[in-house]
């Protein structure tokens, strides 16, 4: 079966970008988008228009900040950067996150009962 | 938390500026398309391919923009927006249903505000003063039926006792509410209402004066009490707010005062506003077994912290108890009563049941109103079927469909309230200015206050749900098959429609005629008291009140001389036909007494019969014309040395001496501080009314002046001329016998009526617009429904008219139809009113509403009514021709 492209949950866009911008520092929309699509191996089904809502939701929360500036083409862009608040925010998400996964891990990991019939 | 309220702020802030943040966000989504495009093109894709490739990886550029929207903003603020300005678009386009609709909401909830500025004024207004709800009053319980009995005053010795053996008061203090003192100032004397308080009065009321200080220890004592304090008004009025007033000496009663305060003008208790206040001194007369009877101390108490009323009433249930124990001839039956200020000067002021009447009214009107324009919309919602089931189709859902006419019906109970608002700043100016029948109520500020306001926003918003519910609630049920297809051809409004309408219009009709009866009960009853024979003539009769001061009015032969020389001043003014002087003036609810008839056996105290009291001198049985029937009246003679005599009047002879013959009885009568003694009955006079806004007939006894001289009486001048025109004269004559007497309320009799009637006439008619309003509402009510339906059935009624029916069969059907509705109607509102004289009889003291042909009369007049507004549209449908009926959509 073709693997599928994955769908994504609830805030987890929100906290790809807190990740992207930590590591790249000041970021356009595009570059945002570009940029996870590419760590993600194109794995992840991203319209890339997706990202302005989260963006927007993370500006009003404090934890980015936004500013128009010029490209590196010379470009009008607005320039996205993660603010102190949004450092922390990201950690302890990051934490949850691995926490979340980690018991997924071992959910999914059951040996099925069937088996052993 | 912070980050959600930073969100929340944020988002608000948003949907008011949307314009900038979709521009800004255009902007953005430009640039990220420019830079795919140019990272594309980068990677050798042709112009056309690059472009394409960007917009397929960005995704809908709408959806994009949309998920934007929501993500930063208030979905719901935003649809809520939505619905207002399409509301508001709706509304305009049809100016002639949205005028209707707001002006009779406006009217509604313009009646509603200003009854409530009353209640505002009068129930919701803290009294003055630190933490009033921690104060107390205490009242005696009268055994006997009587007004307010159950707030009767206390005795001094009950003070004193009470005040020292209860263990729920931290302190409590006394007041003599009603006394009146003559200060004279710049030559003239003026009565004054005053109240003796004792000195911590203030303390447990906890108010400050405003200048100067309240008593002293020490100032209850003889030689020490001359102190006063003076009420913000007085001061004001007749000493020009002259600050240096304080330790300066004004005359009272004869005596010097020194004036230690004023109190600030905010220091108002409803029916408890004295002019001035001073030191209440009880000596040794004021503790002995007489000093019971004579009641007439209000008691406040400061509550200790954490007693709880209900602790404070056992207390003194069983305070009352022993007093009975000891001191069953005064006390027997007596009990006391606790209550909390707010509450005591309410239940006193005795305002609450005419408010709740009132409130109730106004409330019916404003659901009338309501009625109304729900049947507006419920009209306009059926023709505004299909443009529903469009939207219904392209995908709203119910709820939206329902919230969108409802914001419709909230953006028309907003206007309505503003409208009403407007309307209610004239009401509460004009209810102001009619509101002055004593100084109690105008001394009540009415204004269009907070309480009235958020009132008046309340009801709005309780009016959108009302009258939106039904018709949205309605709306969300269209079928969109049926209606889509429905070419309202030859329909007939959807049943339920019409059925809900036809509820409405009937409960309409029930409540307009409920009202209508209720308020004819009331108009009836004060028809009746305002045009009942008194017993005696009131017409060219002038009257004065007096209060003798202590200082110079010692004895009674002191007071009787200056009766004598008053009157015989008085009888030779120029057009004086008879003058006298009495306790009270007739009709006016003199006090009443306990008393024993020669050769029936002793009863307990608290069986006694009673009887009204008056004290009269010789003439005024002549002066007020009240008709001898048997025996005489007083003469000079009837003095202090002479055999006591009394008259008493016919209800007198039928209540208690029955078939005996009445001239010659002996009988002693109960009168405080005096020795009883056997007094002859040598005279029996008509009735008189006992109040003149009462119907009732109480036995009543006469007492000449002369045997028992008092120190506070009326003056009595009948003239033969307009009586006002001798009141100079009067005041002269008063001031040649003393010249530092004053005389109080000298005005004519039937003026004097009129104010003892108080707000009655008034609320009545008040009441009385109000129902006129209802039924006229209840009347457009009828009138549109008929219309309407009538309208809806042109097709209808043209099939029928082509089919040969007459003129007279399709207006009768039309006809039949709206008099089911009324009949239906007329009867609920008549179940409902059954019970009112009932509840008006124990509402208002003294109305007797039995009338049983305003059961008659009211419901045939709404038939009528609603026969006319029935009939009107009907006629109008059967006049059409049935050719262009056929044809009309």
């Amino acid at each position: 079966m073709a693997e599928s492209k994955l769908d994504l949950l609830q805030g987890t866009l929100d906290l790809m970008v807190l990740r992207t911008l930590a590591a790249l520092g000041s970021l356009h929309g595009y570059g945002i988008a570009r940029r996870i699509e590419q760590v993600s191996g194109d794995k992840v089904l991203l319209n890339q228009g997706t990202i302005y809502a989260s963006l927007v939701r993370l500006q009003q929360r404090g934890w980015i900040a936004a500013e128009w500036g010029t490209s590196s083409n010379n470009r009008k862009a607005k320039f996205y950067s993660i603010t102190k608040t949004g450092r922390k925010q990201l950690s302890e998400n990051a934490a949850n996150w691995q926490r979340l996964s980690d018991v997924m891990g071992r959910v999914l990991a059951m040996p099925e009962e069937g088996g052993t019939k | 938390m912070t980050d959600w309220l930073r969100q929340s702020f944020h988002r608000l802030t948003s949907t008011f500026r949307r314009a900038e943040m979709d521009h800004e966000l255009e902007a953005e989504l430009a640039a990220h398309l420019d830079l795919a495009i140019e990272e594309n093109l980068r990677r050798g894709m042709s112009a056309e391919e690059a472009r394409r490739q960007a917009l397929i990886r960005f995704g809908g550029t709408e959806q994009a923009k949309q998920q934007h929207r929501e993500a930063r903003g208030l979905p719901v603020l935003d649809i809520f927006l939505q619905d207002l300005r399409y509301a508001v678009r709706q509304l305009l386009k049809s100016p002639g249903f949205t005028a209707a609709a707001v002006l009779t909401l406006a009217l509604g909830i313009a009646v509603n505000a200003t009854m409530f500025s009353l209640v505002s004024a009068f129930l919701l207004r803290r009294p003055p003063g630190r933490d009033p709800e921690g104060v107390a009053v205490v009242s005696s319980v009268n055994p006997a039926p009587a007004f307010h009995a159950d707030a009767s005053l206390v005795s001094a010795p009950n003070y004193l006792a009470w005040r020292d053996a209860n263990h729920v008061f931290a302190d409590m203090a006394a007041a003599d509410e009603y006394r009146t003192v003559s200060l004279t100032a710049q030559g003239h004397p003026e009565a004054l209402r005053s109240a003796a308080v004792s000195l911590n009065y203030f303390t447990v009321l906890g108010v400050s004066p405003q200048f100067g200080r309240t008593f002293e220890a020490g100032e209850d004592q003889p030689g020490r009490e001359n102190v006063v304090i003076l009420s913000w008004e007085l001061w004001e009025r007749r000493f020009g707010s002259d600050a240096s007033l304080i330790g300066r000496t004004i005359r009272l009663n004869r005596a010097n005062y020194v004036v230690i305060g004023v109190m600030p003008a905010s220091y108002r208790l409803l029916g408890f506003t004295p002019q001035v206040w001073t030191p209440l001194v009880l000596s040794a007369a004021d503790q002995t077994a007489a000093a019971r009877t004579d009641r007439s101390l209000h008691l406040f108490a400061r509550l200790k912290p954490g007693i709880t009323l209900e602790q404070a009433r056992a207390e003194f249930a069983a305070l009352a108890r022993r007093a009975e124990e000891e001191f069953p001839a005064t006390e027997k039956g007596w009990g006391a009563a606790v209550r909390l200020l707010p509450d005591f000067l309410i239940y006193d002021f005795g305002i609450r049941s005419a408010l709740a009447v009132m409130m109730t009214t106004v409330g019916f009107v404003l659901m009338i109103a309501c009625a109304n324009v729900a049947g507006l919309l419920l009209a306009r919602a059926a023709g505004r079927r299909k443009e529903l089931a469009i939207r219904i189709a392209l995908g709203a859902g119910r709820l939206r469909i329902i919230l969108q006419l409802l914001s419709e019906g909230l953006l028309l109970a907003l206007l309505g309230g503003s409208a009403g608002l407007l309307l209610a700043y004239w009401g509460i100016n004009f209810v102001r200015a009619s509101m002055t029948f004593n100084e109690a109520i105008s001394a009540v500020p009415l204004s269009l206050d907070w309480n009235v306001l958020l009132f008046a926003l309340a009801v709005s918003l309780a009016c959108a749900v009302l009258c939106g519910l039904a018709p949205a609630l309605n709306a969300s049920r269209t079928d969109i098959n049926a209606n889509l297809k429905d070419e309202s051809r030859a329909a007939s409004p959807s049943r339920s429609l019409s059925r809900l309408r036809r509820v409405m219009v009937t409960g309409e009709i029930a409540l307009a005629l409920f009202l209508l009866l209720g308020t004819g009960l009331l108009f009836r009853g004060i028809f009746l008291v305002e045009h009942q024979n008194l017993g005696f003539r009131a017409d060219h009769l002038l009257t004065a009140s007096v209060t003798l001061d202590n200082a110079r009015y010692q004895d009674a032969s002191q007071k009787t001389l200056l009766v004598r020389d008053l009157l015989a001043r008085l009888q030779h003014l120029p057009s004086a036909q008879a003058v006298a002087v009495a306790s009270e003036l007739p009709a006016s609810g003199p006090g009443s007494v306990t008393f024993r008839i020669k050769g029936q056996p002793e009863l307990p105290a608290d069986l006694r019969l009673s009887a009204l009291d008056a004290v009269v001198s010789p003439d005024y049985f002549q002066a007020a014309s009240i008709p001898l029937l048997r025996g005489r009246t007083f003469t000079e003679t009837d003095d202090a040395t002479a055999p006591r005599v009394v008259v008493v009047n016919q209800e007198f002879v039928d209540r208690h001496l029955k078939d005996q013959e009445a001239l010659g009885k002996q009988i002693r009568l109960d009168v405080n501080g005096a020795t009883p003694e056997w007094s002859e009955i040598v005279g029996v006079v008509a009735n008189v009314k006992t109040y003149s806004e009462e119907t009732r007939d109480d036995p009543e006894v006469y007492e000449p002046f002369l045997q028992r001289p008092l120190s506070s009486f009326s003056l009595m001048i009948r003239a033969t001329s307009d009586p006002s025109s001798l009141a100079s004269a009067l005041r002269g004559a008063v001031a040649q016998v003393d010249s530092e007497l004053p005389l109080a309320g000298v005005m004519s009799m039937p003026a004097l009526i009129e104010r003892q009637k108080g707000g009655d006439p008034f609320f009545v008619r008040v009441l009385g617009s109000f129902a006129l309003l209802a039924l006229i509402l209840a009347a457009i009510g009828i009138y549109g429904l008929i219309a309407y339906s009538v309208g809806q059935r042109t097709h209808e009624i043209g099939i029928r008219m082509a089919m040969g029916a007459r003129h007279p069969d399709v207006l009768r059907m039309l006809v039949w139809e709206g008099m089911k509705m009324t009949a239906v109607g007329a009867a609920v509102g008549l179940a409902l009113a059954l019970p009112l004289p009932k509840l008006f009889d124990a509402l208002f003291y003294g109305l007797h509403l039995r009338e049983p042909w305003l059961y008659l009369l009211m419901p045939m007049a709404i038939m009528v009514v609603a026969m006319l507004a029935t009939y009107i549209p009907a006629r109008r449908a059967t006049r059409i021709d049935p050719a262009v009926a056929l044809h009309q959509q």
